[in-house]
């Protein structure tokens, strides 16, 4: 084929490879041109501003407040120390497998789902412990711990809603059918709102839940009804046959779909339930305007302080990098477990 | 009969999946009709009494709070102030109506968004099969740029950022509400232009997906035909892709309608900020929010209707 690079010295290779992928025809020539004065210009007026024009300071003294909320500061080393142990488990589970004991990979899963309980613990009271309100919690600790408790809810709930949908119960089917299509025609922030305006109507008297406790409890709903489809999608992929062999087998229903079915369709639904997960993240921001301070949150009342008065650029950019690197690190554990999964899967 | 209980024992558990199946369960047929029922009789009894619970509950605080469920209060003036829209509107105007201009107002963004997406998805998903490696790269920059930042901090950029932050841009969106004719707003274009990129990224995957599904030999058989780069995609892969990409379309669609909801974020008048106010100035949390989910429903419906008649029409023709 012409393609093939012919043997020739260097930079002559060099020339021809640019010329094939930049200027190839008249026209490409004009798209590279343009496209590179545009994209130049723009990155040079990025950098200009960023080194030059930008005051960061809004960023550099608030460092605490993005990460930490208003929690109280002597008792700052819990919500730094959850913060660590989150990074250390990422660190464990994104390193690969044969430099950690056997044992130790058993367990992470354990340990994601601990990871929760720990951080309430830590924030929260407990142990001796201060306690600290959920009012004082926020920053990115608020939105990291909303993101969990979202997915460790929603996850068992959708595949429990998953399973219920392809029941042969006709009333189990409508009810679950009906849920799930209510929840995924309605608009998030208006779930939120239901939750943090409406769930005390429905509650008898004397009750209440804390509102991160029903931001959770919403979030953690809406986003299940979400998984459920993507579980259920998992589901129909298993081809027949497999269900076939496990009644062949004299396997009960409830073990084939134990031991059959679920396991390959949460593999297969894998990449869209990873990406369902960092769709939680992204959704927490919702709440900035529902009274949490999370990320988003505590960084409006930043912009209000009088000090950082038009300071909204950077604070901007300093909050799309650091949910950028969060949704890509959440992305890159998914990667990993789907990697661990077909190692296994095909031993 | 005996001879068959030698199965596992688990078997007898209640076969909730596959009350059909005869060939492990050796259960007499009565036994496997009635159960079933059984169980849905006690679903749906614990369903039922679940909701009557709530909305039992619900009464009582709306009673203790002076706000028995109604919709008097529709006719009522709103009294609040609403950006300029497409529809006319003063404060001393209806609460009724108040909710109809949020309804267009969300109609109207909604609508040529679903436009700019398209194109602006079409263009980063095609372009991402380009033989020019500049466009290539800045299709992938895009995408994973776009797609990994909370729409709400992609409106609140162009908003606060662009918008108030450049008189110029103010400027020039006056300048095309005028030439258009039209009532837009700084509001609107950002709350458009944060929409249509985010959602732009996500079809742009959509696209992607569609034309890799075409096979390789397509693209072969047009360039030794003598076609061009972009002939070859508007003319004989695109119509083939469209295929797969109509249903992932769909549900982009509808994601970008649910999303026209952050507007709050930017002080646009749609529907959701409309019900929000409606909440704030007459408490009424149940009556608001039955109105938005009708909307909701019409907007989806409205989406799916159009694309499910779109997929006749290239199921036909193909």
């Amino acid at each position: 084929m012409a393609d093939t690079p012919r043997p020739g010295p260097r930079p002559a290779q060099l020339l021809r490879r640019l010329r094939r992928g930049l200027f190839a025809s008249h026209l490409d020539t004009l798209i590279t041109v343009v496209l590179a004065v545009v994209c130049g210009s723009g990155l040079w007026s990025l950098l200009h501003w960023t080194f030059l024009q930008a005051d960061w300071a809004v960023v550099q003294d608030n460092i605490r407040l993005y990460f930490n909320g208003n929690f109280p500061v002597s008792q700052i080393w819990r919500s730094w120390s959850w913060l660590g142990l989150l990074g250390v488990l990422c660190i464990l589970t994104l390193m690969p497998s044969r430099l950690l004991p056997p044992a130790m990979v058993r367990l992470l899963p354990l340990f994601w789902v601990l990871i929760l309980p720990i951080g309430l613990l830590l924030l929260a009271a407990g142990l001796g412990f201060e306690p600290v309100k959920s009012r004082f919690w926020g920053g990115l600790q608020l939105s990291l711990l909303l993101t969990l408790g979202t997915i460790l809810m929603a996850l068992p709930l959708g595949i429990l809603m998953a399973l219920a949908r392809r029941s042969s119960l006709p009333l189990l089917r409508w009810l679950t059918t009906g849920y799930i299509e209510l929840m995924r025609g309605m608009p998030l922030i208006a779930v939120l709102f239901f939750g943090q305006l409406m769930i005390p109507l429905f509650l008898p008297e004397g009750w209440t839940f804390s509102r991160v406790l029903r931001a959770v409890l919403s979030l953690g709903f809406f986003m299940a009804a979400y998984m459920a489809e993507d579980v259920r999608g998992g589901l129909q992929s298993i081809p027949k046959t497999q269900l076939e062999a496990a009644r062949s087998l004299g396997l009960s229903p409830l073990l084939t779909i134990a031991l059959v079915e679920l396991p390959q369709a949460l593999r297969t639904a894998l990449p869209a339930l990873a990406n369902q997960c960092v769709a939680s993240l992204q959704n927490t921001s919702l709440l900035a305007y529902l009274g949490l301070i999370e990320l988003l949150g505590i960084s409006r009342s930043i912009l209000a302080n009088p000090n950082y008065l038009g300071r909204h650029l950077e604070v901007y950019l300093w909050l799309a990098l650091v949910y950028w690197a969060v949704c890509i690190l959440m992305t890159s554990l998914a990667r990993r477990v789907e990697h661990s999964l077909n190692v296994t899967g095909h031993h | 009969m005996a001879v068959f209980t030698t199965h596992h024992p688990l078997i007898n558990e209640p076969d909730s999946l596959s009350p059909e199946d005869t060939l492990v369960s050796k259960r007499p047929a009565w036994r496997r009709k009635l159960l079933p029922i059984l169980l849905q009789v006690g679903i749906g009894l614990l369903v039922l009494g679940a909701i009557a619970l709530l909305l039992s509950n619900l009464q009582i605080n709306l009673l203790r709070r002076g706000l028995e469920l109604s919709f008097d209060w529709l006719g009522r003036p709103a009294r609040f102030p609403l950006s300029r829209g497409l529809l006319p509107y003063q404060t001393e105007d209806s609460y009724a109506w108040a909710f109809a201009v949020g309804f267009a107002n969300s109609l109207q963004v909604v609508v040529v968004g679903l436009i700019l997406a398209t194109m602006l998805g079409v263009i980063g998903g095609a372009a991402s099969f380009s033989s020019n490696w500049l466009l290539r790269k800045l299709a992938t920059l895009y995408v994973a740029v776009a797609r990994n930042v909370p729409p709400l901090l992609h409106l609140l950029f162009w908003y606060v950022a662009v918008f108030l932050g450049f008189p110029a841009a103010r400027v020039s969106v006056d300048a095309l509400a005028s030439w258009l004719r039209l009532p837009i707003s700084v509001e609107f274009m950002a709350l458009l232009i944060g929409l249509t990129v985010y959602t732009g990224a996500y079809i742009a995957e959509v696209v992607r997906g569609g034309i890799n599904s075409v096979p390789r030999g397509q693209w072969e058989a047009a360039r030794s035909l003598g076609f061009g780069e972009g002939r070859t995609l508007r003319l004989i892969i695109l119509p083939q892709a469209l295929r797969a990409i109509l249903p992932g379309l769909n549900s982009q669609y509808i994601n970008l309608a649910k999303n026209s909801t952050l507007a709050i974020a930017v002080g646009y008048s749609d529907i959701f900020s409309i019900a929000n106010t409606t909440f704030n100035q007459t408490g009424r949390a149940i009556e608001a929010f039955v109105l938005l989910l009708g909307g909701f429903l019409a907007v989806n419906l409205l989406i799916s209707g159009v694309m499910n008649l779109l997929n006749r029409l290239v199921l036909q023709r193909g």
